[in-house]
């Protein structure tokens, strides 16, 4: 009836029609004013349902046509009988207190009664090679080493298996990636700009938590409330990230209230159906129609959250960026740090003293600015070349001009130099200048932007420039030219890309531009130790080095040029002279009378005046220094976005959920009336979810505990334990499962344990279901799946042994197409893949991007977390072959796994055993090794034909190379790579 | 036989089985629409960052008599505003002349005189509003009908509602080019995305730079004679364990495999459009692999041809809050001319009238100025233009009001828009239903009603 009746007849009263409510038994069974009541309990012939749902006649029938809702002949009789016997209504499932079953009780007893009840019984255990590869990807998301298997097979205990299992960091992993699907965990805000912040230390909370089986009501008011428990620790403050790590918007012109809005329905459903397995989000228009949740629920239950600090626009960048911050360095960073601190404010000290001694004139450099001694001469190299790339200069001839203009007009290059054609991750631009005869004082370099270029448009293939070094010499003396002190023309620039980084003959470091780009042309200055004299047959060959650990981080267009003067670094909109040496925002705040200038007038003249006076210099450049050195440790201090509690705004009943609408009535924060009366903070709230008064909570963990298990929950639909949802297939074990959980002390690993023990979960999962269960609901067998989008990489890597294993940490980045993020903006995108071990580590540390999450992850059906996701679905599309037959990331792995397998030697056949045994933990059949044989020989032909193709086909990824490429290894990853993509080594069986 | 309604009213749980139903589909054996299509598939031209529909379709001499003048507090007050909140709201006079074109004397604006010409092949909707004043949540639901994520978006709906009818692309492609104004919004992939659905629903985007399908590229070295071997090899395999497991999902797998295999033979045919003759690319302006507007274009046409049932092509760069006049221009000359190519081509190989073709974006623009020459976002009332496929030519459709702020003259929703698209792809929106986190959920959510005037 919830399904067929409730949408007109049930708890929503805005749709509710003739006024007839049929949810509530005492309504129904009401008489209304011609003395007829839709149920007459035990006489049928009386009820106006009954007569309805039979009725002949369709202006009379129930459900109407137009609801395109139909009772079958059965469900119809089904009514009447029940009608007939009284109409006993009973309570939702759900909202039921929880049955505690009889002490004797155990999954197996459940299970095989319903199986006896219907004529089925268990199947045999499965054999021990099957068993132990789907514990390993149950629990761990990891296939067992060969070892482990040999072990099992012959004679290991199971338990012994199963408790070694459950206490590996893996089995955290594992259960940390299902529970961060639920509160919608990520790394960048979902919205828009879709930028970064700071959540992964509340992930690493997440395993840690799971690994040291803290109990789940503590992991609840610590997510919920962490910050609001007495003496928060900086671990429960982290886990209050729950609340923060919603989609936030950082984009212009929104309209605060409608954002905060979002977030905090947000925030009641992801919580509703986490905790409470409800669907109380669909109050947020209207009562629910299906359950007993009203409108004054849903606002009731976001008043809980009312008090968390938040704005509407949520700063992406800058000092407020993603508001309350947590600082999670370790003591010892602290205690690094310190002195770094100290020695910057020593250092700000001792500048300000130097300014107020020295003598500052605003005339002198307004005039120097004007007689044109401050300039910058653009150089017109003489030869320019790069280790892969190709560098043209565009001297007298027209240079393409590529700025973002509607229309270029083609104008003298006047040194412009374009890099093209092959863009390796690192790369050093060496190009001559010819400047004369002079006296020279400063270098400067100009990255130029061009349309062409992805990210910034400054760089080749990134969403920065780093330039690690750059080194300059004079010919034909052959001496080396070394930098004093050097500045950038970028207003907000990331201390640790420090102009200072470019100097400091450190390749780690570097001088990085990775602004919103709005200008242009970004500029760095270097003044040389001493003047540079040059004559007329001089030449300065200048280095400019991209070393970092950012990929293809190269300039793709820039000039040089030299200043007799000490010219700023001058950074200016579209069409302006930027040769000047001061910009136009300088030269006007100078040209404005004292009182007339504000702030940023101010503090742009005393940054001039400060770069144009050599008394300065010394002084200045130690107070960079010390900056830079600061900024490198800040740069890796972990912080993580927290709740932190203010005073809470109001908040009111929206109607139909319009944010613009304040006339509905003010409500204080309150659990679902009908499940509760309790009221207070999230601390409150969250005591309510674990404690014994709400039974939603341990059934909708265990539910989808058990899902985890056997592919599918007791109640499938995962997310909604209500009335729309579908009656649990084992009522009482549910019920059973969910009070062991609390009996324990919500102890989430003696769960995990029960259910892996059991005989039910231990079944074969061969051949097909039941006729008479042929959805396998019974489970006289056990079910088949593909594993989820993370552990299909991680068994891949770890079949490879390419697997990096290191417990929690900043996400990493594996490899990632080309261009794939060039639909993102504010700022505009790439991607730089992690090197050395982090490309290697598990699936679930990978960079979450919601809006373009990783597209291998996401063709395995992995949630991008911009929405609360309980019930991942497992597709089986062909852009899933694509990637397992064509990612670098499988191909590298194809690539490794053949180099072990030819070092664990033997003939072909061996090696293909031993791979097949690797991947899918059984040795091949005769017709499956005779496959794979067939493979083999025939790419050994083709290979030995042609040994440049077998040297680029093993050139995949950057993990360590065998010495000897040979036709025969390439033969050989023909064939590990069909392993890797075999239906069962990404399937637990 | 299966009925339509218990195909179409599968929860999306159950619709993982039912691919053998499909195929019948596919084949004719079952007729899964509600009632007869007019339309077997949808081109769509996303004009992303939102046009202004003052400068493109919608006329308002009264808003240029009105220029420089307070907006009328009568239009704007309690309504939602984006980047003017707290600004003066002042009339901004259309900056661009408009033309009378064709027999049905639709008025367009004079610089798109090759979609003028057009004109009396298409309809023009002046009256669509919608609820979301930001890009992203504005997207969301023009393309899923809702502004929660993990909805499925409208090409997915469609897909699954009819099946795919290639066996070797993808049913739903997206395109994606840029403007030369510099505007560029960011697009969520989620704007393709399956949601709930399963997801060999969602879009896949072809893309012009790099491999145009992510892996779609054989490794280095093997060679498509090795890719196929080893292919084969994979299906033997996964053939000979199905025989030990009686797992129905190796047989897709096997599939899934060959479909892969498919695209990876017919995808650089597609995308190779060195053949298409010389006139062909000169009506379109497409310069094969540039992956400008005008060879996403052809490129649609050369979809819709191989069987491709939703094309959706985003052009980005609309978003002028400032230069509105400079930016539409540009816009002009990079919309104008493939727009009208495109409905020529399907007219002449017979495709357009069972192409349905829609260009518009996610909302339009502010009749009152922003900086002085630019329009903020607006959702009152915009403009949208529909061709082919059902759709009744050489009309017009509902109007804003004189300042060209609300729609006052047969308001079309976003539902009804997609009701109406549903519609003539033979779907009734009502009925097109999924089970999800408690509700039937559809499309048009709770609302929605097809626009019957602009019918055929």
């Amino acid at each position: 009836m919830a399904d067929t009746c409730f949408r007109c007849h049930g708890p929503d009263k805005s749709s509710r029609m003739a006024n007839m409510r049929l949810d509530l038994r005492e309504e129904a069974v009401k008489s209304n004013a011609r003395g007829r009541a839709p149920i007459v309990p035990g006489n049928p012939g009386q009820s106006e349902i009954v007569r309805r749902i039979f009725a002949e006649n369709p202006s009379l029938l129930m459900p109407p046509v137009s609801a395109h809702k139909t009772l079958i002949a059965a469900q119809k009789d089904t009514i009447r009988r029940w009608v007939a016997e009284g109409a006993v209504y009973e309570g939702h499932w759900a909202y039921e207190p929880l049955r505690r079953g009889a002490t004797t009780a155990s999954i197996d007893g459940f299970i095989a009664a319903k199986q006896h009840a219907a004529g089925l019984s268990m199947s045999a255990e499965a054999d021990r090679a099957t068993l132990i590869r789907r514990l390993a990807l149950d629990l761990t998301g990891v296939p067992p080493a060969p070892m482990e298997v040999a072990a099992f097979v012959a004679g290991e205990p199971y338990e012994n298996v199963v408790d070694r299992m459950i206490a590996s960091k893996r089995y955290a992993e594992k259960q940390a990636m299902h529970w961060l699907d639920g509160v919608r965990y990520a790394d960048t805000a979902g919205f828009h700009g879709d930028n970064p912040f700071p959540a992964w230390p509340y992930r690493d909370y997440v395993l840690r938590s799971i690994h040291e089986n803290q109990p789940f009501d503590q992991f609840t008011r610590e997510q919920l409330a962490g910050d609001l428990l007495p003496a928060a620790t900086p671990a429960q403050k982290t886990a209050s990230a729950y609340n923060r790590i919603n989609r936030v918007s950082a984009e212009g012109g929104l309209q605060p209230k409608e954002y905060l809005a979002k977030y905090a329905a947000d925030r009641v459903r992801t919580t509703a159906t986490v905790w409470m397995g409800s669907t109380l989000g669909c109050a947020e228009c209207h009562d629910h129609k299906f359950d007993p949740f009203t409108a004054r629920d849903f606002y009731s239950f976001k008043a809980f959250f009312a008090d968390i600090k938040e704005t509407g626009l949520v700063p992406d960048r800058g000092p407020k960026a993603w508001g309350a911050l947590l600082d999670l360095s370790s003591e010892q960073d602290r205690a690094r740090r310190a002195p770094l601190a100290a020695a910057v404010e020593a250092s700000k000290k001792a500048v300000e003293a130097k300014r107020a001694a020295s003598k500052r004139n605003e005339k002198a450099l307004l005039g120097a600015y004007e007689n044109g001694s401050l300039a910058w001469t653009y150089q017109r190299p003489v030869a320019a070349s790069a280790t892969k790339a190709t560098l043209k200069v565009y001297n007298d001839e027209p240079a393409p001009g590529n700025i973002g203009e509607a229309v270029t007009e083609p104008k003298p290059g006047e040194g412009l130099i374009v890099a093209s054609g092959a863009n390796p991750d690192n790369e050093t631009y060496t190009i001559t200048l010819e400047p004369g005869a002079g006296r020279w004082l400063q270098l400067g370099i100009q990255a130029m932007q061009d349309e062409s270029l992805l990210g910034l448009r400054i760089a080749r293939g990134s969403d920065r420039l780093m330039v690690s070094e750059i080194e300059a010499a004079l010919l034909p003396e052959g001496r080396k030219l070394r930098f004093s002190t050097a500045a950038s023309s970028i207003r907000f620039q990331a201390p640790e890309q420090h102009p200072m980084n470019a100097i400091d003959g450190n390749p780690q470091t570097g001088w990085g531009a990775s602004t919103y780009g709005d200008a242009p042309v970004t500029s760095l200055a270097l003044r040389f130790e001493t003047p540079l004299a040059t004559t007329a047959q001089s030449r300065i060959v200048v280095r400019i080095r991209h070393d970092s650990e950012f990929r293809k981080a190269t300039i793709g267009r820039l000039r040089l040029a030299l200043s007799k003067g000490l010219a700023m670094p001058v950074s200016e909109q579209r069409g302006a002279k930027i040769q000047t040496g001061l910009s136009a925002a300088v030269v006007a705040a100078l040209k404005k009378s004292k009182s007339k200038r504000n702030d940023e007038d101010r503090q742009a003249i005393v940054a001039a005046l400060d770069w144009t006076s050599l008394a300065m210099e010394e002084s200045l450049t130690a107070l960079k220094r010390a900056e830079a050195a600061l900024g490198a440790v800040d740069a890796i201090a972990p912080r993580v976005m927290i709740s932190e509690s203010v005073k809470p705004e109001v908040t009111r009943i929206l109607n139909r959920g319009n944010f613009m609408d304040d006339s509905g009535a003010i409500v204080e924060p309150a659990v679902p009336a009908f499940l509760g009366k309790v009221s207070g903070t999230r601390l409150d709230l969250a005591n309510w979810l674990v404690s014994r008064d709400n039974p939603l909570t341990a059934r909708a963990y265990v539910n989808r505990q058990w899902r985890l298990f056997f592919g599918a929950g007791l109640s499938r639909v995962l997310e909604d334990l209500g009335s729309q949802g579908e009656w649990p297939t084992h009522p009482e074990l549910l019920d059973w499962l969910a009070n062991e959980f609390v009996e324990s002390g919500w102890d989430r690993k003696h769960i995990t344990k029960l259910i892996v023990m059991s005989k039910t979960y231990r079944q074969a999962s061969t051949g097909a279901a039941s006729e008479k269960d042929p959805e396998n609901r019974l489970l006289a067998k056990q079910n088949r799946w593909r594993v989820d989008a993370e552990v299909v990489r991680d068994i891949a890597l770890s079949v490879s042994e390419l697997l990096v294993e290191r417990f929690g940490g900043p996400s990493v980045r594996p490899y990632q197409p080309e261009g794939f993020l060039a639909a993102l903006n504010f700022p505009k995108r790439d991607y730089s893949a992690s090197r050395g071990d982090d490309q290697y580590r598990r699936g679930l540390y990978t960079f979450w991007q919601r809006t373009f999450l990783h597209p291998s992850l996401m063709t395995f059906d992995a949630a991008t977390r911009e929405e609360c996701t309980v019930n991942r679905s497992a597709s089986n599309t062909p852009l899933q072959a694509l990637v397992l037959l064509n990612d670098p990331t499988y191909v590298e792995a194809a690539r490794v796994f053949a180099q072990n397998a030819y070092v664990s030697g033997g003939a072909p056949e061996a090696r293909i055993d031993w791979a097949f045994q690797r991947a899918v933990g059984r040795t091949p059949t005769a017709g499956e090794r005779a496959v794979l044989l067939d493979l083999y020989k025939s790419g050994l032909r083709r290979f030995d034909s042609d040994p440049a193709a077998a040297r680029t086909f093993l050139d995949a990824g950057e993990a360590p190379r065998s010495s000897t490429p040979t036709a025969e290894l390439a033969a050989t990853m023909t064939v590990t790579r069909a392993i890797l993509n075999l239906h069962e080594t990404i399937t637990r069986n | 036989m299966q009925t339509r309604r218990a195909f179409l009213n599968r929860s999306a749980a159950g619709a993982l089985g039912l691919t053998a139903l499909q195929q019948l589909i596919a084949k004719g054996a079952i007729q899964p629409l509600h009632h007869a299509a007019k339309a077997k598939r949808v081109i769509f031209l996303y004009q992303a960052g939102g046009p202004s529909h003052l400068e493109t379709f919608d006329s308002k001499p009264k808003l240029a008599e009105m220029h420089g003048k307070p907006m009328p507090e009568s239009f704007t007050k309690g309504q939602q505003i984006a980047q003017l909140q707290g600004k003066p709201l002042i009339c901004f006079g259309p900056q661009l002349g408009f033309k009378r074109f064709g027999k049905s004397g639709q008025e367009m604006c004079e610089l798109f005189p090759q979609m003028g010409s057009i004109a009396d092949d298409v309809c023009i909707v002046r009256s669509m509003w919608g609820e979301q004043i930001n890009h992203d949540p504005a997207h969301t639901l023009m393309n899923t009908g809702s502004i929660l994520t993990g909805r499925p978006s409208m090409g997915s709906w469609v897909l699954y509602g009819l099946g795919s009818d290639t066996e070797d692309l993808p049913g739903y492609v997206v395109l994606m080019s840029n403007g030369r104004g510099g505007q560029m919004q960011p697009i969520a992939q989620r704007q393709w995305s399956a949601g709930f659905l399963p997801s060999k629903y969602q879009g896949v985007k072809l893309n012009s730079v790099g491999d145009p399908v992510l892996y779609i590229q054989t490794p280095d070295g093997l060679g498509a004679g090795g890719q196929r071997e080893s292919i084969e090899a994979i299906a033997k395999l996964n053939r000979e364990a199905g025989k030990t497991l009686g797992d129905p999902e190796i047989e897709t797998r096997i599939a899934q495999y060959e479909m892969a295999f498919r695209m990876q033979t017919s995808v650089p045919g597609l995308v190779d459009m060195s053949k298409e003759p010389a006139s062909v690319l000169d009506a379109y302006g497409a310069v094969p692999g540039d992956g400008s507007f005008s060879s996403n274009c052809l490129l649609a046409r050369r979809l819709a041809e191989r069987g491709v049932r939703f094309i959706q092509l985003y052009h980005r760069d609309w978003d002028h809050h400032g230069g509105v006049k400079k930016n539409v221009e540009l816009k002009a000359q990079e919309v104008d001319k493939p727009t009208a190519a495109l409905i020529n081509d399907l007219k002449q190989r017979g495709m357009l009238d069972d192409t349905l073709v829609v260009w518009g974006g996610e909302f339009g623009r502010t009749p009152m100025s922003q900086g002085g020459d630019g329009r903020d976002h607006h959702i009152k009332g915009f403009s949208y233009m529909l061709a082919g496929g059902g759709i009744k030519p050489g009309i017009s459709h509902g109007a804003t009001d004189e300042l060209g702020y609300a729609a006052v003259e047969k308001p079309v929703s976003v539902h009804d828009f997609h009701a109406t698209m549903l519609h003539l792809l033979g779907i009734d929106h009502l009925r097109m239903t999924v089970k999800y986190s408690g509700l039937d959920a559809r499309l048009t959510g709770i609302s929605g009603e097809v626009v019957k005037e602009i019918l055929r």
